[in-house]
């Protein structure tokens, strides 16, 4: 392990430009995933938390299968419908930065959309009846309970941006990992492990850890400031 | 949700500060070679896949070459073009019409390996470095003289689905920027085992494929999904070639040195059970592994074939360098090209 270190600073310092090309599209496709999964998820999420109506319960059995699925199907899958014999060929987004986002997003939104509804459907009886005796607005109670749900909206995000960072699955299928077009961290370290090169594979995964514990510092201090 | 944008600004800057605020740190000056050894691809691997790790300490390698510069070992490399009217068919079996490949793209990029400048620059590939040429060229090869159109905005994507070792070996790091610089085109590399990339192709993935396995090949060509080029006059072109060898432990207990020629050697193999990784992989290596075994073994690719032998012959399933690895581990037999063999043994101690 100790070389692997060695090596992962090594690695920095040496600021090869493709680990930084890695580096910078791994950024853009877990970022821009995550934050579409939360733009979906959260709303989704505290619907199903808060309003009762016909269908909700099969609709919450089919997210949390959603859940459980695993990246490579969804990768298969997504392969499958954009390849260039796919229903989607015309679209020509087989192996683009956009189609691993989107695959993404169809991953982590299941997740979000769990954790904000089970959040939601806990508080939103409490916080309904109080709104209610407040002589509230239906708008109004929405917002109250918004209000309610950052801190959890925080963790889900959280949640969401560690499946996109650590997810390997989807992406290899979907980007093929293409040298400075949609290689991220998590391909890159296969591609080193499949050549034997475990050492720099693992340096690898030490900076892709180090680089999810600075996002998770700083979001988990942003966390703490709300709730006070 | 001005917090939320604010806090997605603040993600964005510890990304941009990891990935860009490095190129201003100090580099270690002092040592030159760590930043050498730690550039990854292109620079790290002189030849055919890159440097397998060894264990920290780098224990030194038993694994050597037993068996090589047989005829039957021999590693050509084909350039095919991807036919645009391919039988191609989706998921369900139905035909697919419309699949868009990039003809245009695929000729120019075939036309100029094969031209005088292209040839020559793969030839002498890796020899300033390394000492040694990595690829040679066939005597009776395909020469283009054809004139390569610029790119246009339809043409300037060309996907090639090749074999990992042309691409770990920096060969392709080494040529495509050349071409691409000349000529404006931009070359996307899907790099997979020679059956994956292949499979990629038939899906409608790819305008041309760089492969080494002529069975898999001549089935491409046989199913219609190849093309001859203008100028051409097969579609497999077949212009690069070096060679497999046969690896094992030092003490080689199955006597494979002495052996009459390849063939003797892996029977010498199957009949002593000594343990033998195969790549498992649907490879351009795995192809040629499963040439060389006495027929009546029957070992093929399928998992079927060889269920009798599983104490011995070891279906790993991964690329050339964990395989390499595996057989330093086990003391086992393992076929491999010579180039990654020799950056496995060159790079024992320094990658890891």
């Amino acid at each position: 392990m100790g070389s692997s270190v060695q090596k992962a600073i090594e690695l920095i310092l040496s600021a090869d430009p493709e680990l930084l090309n890695i580096l910078s599209v791994t950024a853009r496709v877990c970022l821009t995933s995550s934050v579409f999964a939360l733009l979906i998820g959260v709303p989704l999420g505290i619907l199903l938390g808060a309003e009762r109506f016909p269908g909700r319960k099969v609709l919450l059995v089919l997210n949390r299968t959603l859940t459980g699925m695993p990246p490579v199907v969804c990768g298969l899958l997504f392969y499958m419908l954009f390849s260039g014999v796919g229903p989607f060929r015309h679209l020509h987004l087989l192996f683009t930065v956009k189609l691993m986002i989107i695959a993404q997003v169809v991953l982590i939104t299941p997740i979000v959309i769990g954790l904000m509804e089970t959040f939601v459907a806990d508080t939103s009886p409490v916080l309904r009846e109080t709104a209610r005796g407040l002589g509230f607005s239906r708008a109004k109670e929405y917002g109250l309970l918004m209000n309610e749900c950052l801190y959890s909206v925080f963790s889900a995000y959280l949640l969401a941006f560690a499946r996109a960072i650590a997810e390997v699955g989807a992406v290899s299928m979907v980007g093929g990992a293409i040298a400075w077009k949609t290689n991220v961290m998590t391909t890159a370290i296969m591609m080193y492990t499949n050549r034997g090169s475990f050492t720099l594979g693992i340096a690898l995964g030490l900076i892709l850890l180090t680089l999810s514990l600075l996002v998770n510092i700083i979001l988990s201090v942003m966390q703490g400031r709300l709730s006070r | 949700m001005k917090k939320i944008v604010s806090l997605i600004l603040a993600l964005v800057m510890v990304f941009a500060l990891a990935a860009c605020g490095q190129s201003a740190a100090p580099k270690a000056a002092e040592t030159p070679a760590p930043a050498a050894d730690a550039a990854p691809a292109e620079e790290a691997a002189p030849a055919e896949e890159t440097a397998p790790a060894e264990e920290a300490d780098a224990m030194v390698v038993d694994t050597c070459i037993l068996k090589e510069a047989d005829d039957a070992m021999i590693n050509n490399y084909s350039l095919l073009a991807v036919n645009p009217e391919a039988p191609f068919v989706d998921a369900d079996g139905n035909a697919v019409e419309d699949v868009a490949v990039n003809t245009v793209g695929a000729a120019a990029l075939i036309n100029w390996l094969l031209s005088e400048e292209g040839q020559n620059l793969a030839a002498n590939f890796g020899f300033e470095e390394y000492g040694e040429y990595l690829f040679y060229l066939k005597d009776e090869r395909p020469i283009s003289t054809a004139e390569i159109p610029a790119a246009t905005e339809e043409t300037k994507k060309i996907r090639l689905s090749t074999t990992t070792s042309v691409n770990d070996s920096g060969l392709l790091g080494f040529l495509l920027p050349i071409f691409e610089e000349k000529y404006g085109y931009d070359v996307e590399v899907y790099s997979a085992g020679t059956g994956k990339s292949i499979a990629n192709a038939k899906m409608g993935n790819a305008d041309l494929i760089l492969v080494h396995s002529k069975k898999q090949e001549e089935a491409f060509i046989e199913e219609g999904f190849s093309c001859v080029i203008d100028g051409m006059d097969t579609e497999r072109l077949n212009w690069m070639y070096n060679y497999f060898v046969l690896c094992g432990p030092s003490a080689d207990p199955a006597g494979v040195k002495d052996a009459a020629d390849v063939k003797a050697a892996f029977k010498a193999i199957a009949d002593g059970k000594y343990t033998f990784i195969s790549r498992g992989d649907g490879s351009g290596t795995h192809t040629k592994e499963l040439s060389l075994w006495p027929e009546d073994l029957g070992i093929t690719a399928e998992a079927e074939s060889f269920k009798d032998y599983t104490e011995w012959y070891i279906s790993a399933n991964t690329g050339m360098g964990a395989c390499l690895v595996m057989a330093e581990e086990m003391g086992a037999y393992i076929l491999t090209d010579k180039a990654t063999f020799l950056t496995f043994v060159a790079n024992d101690g320094v990658m890891g």
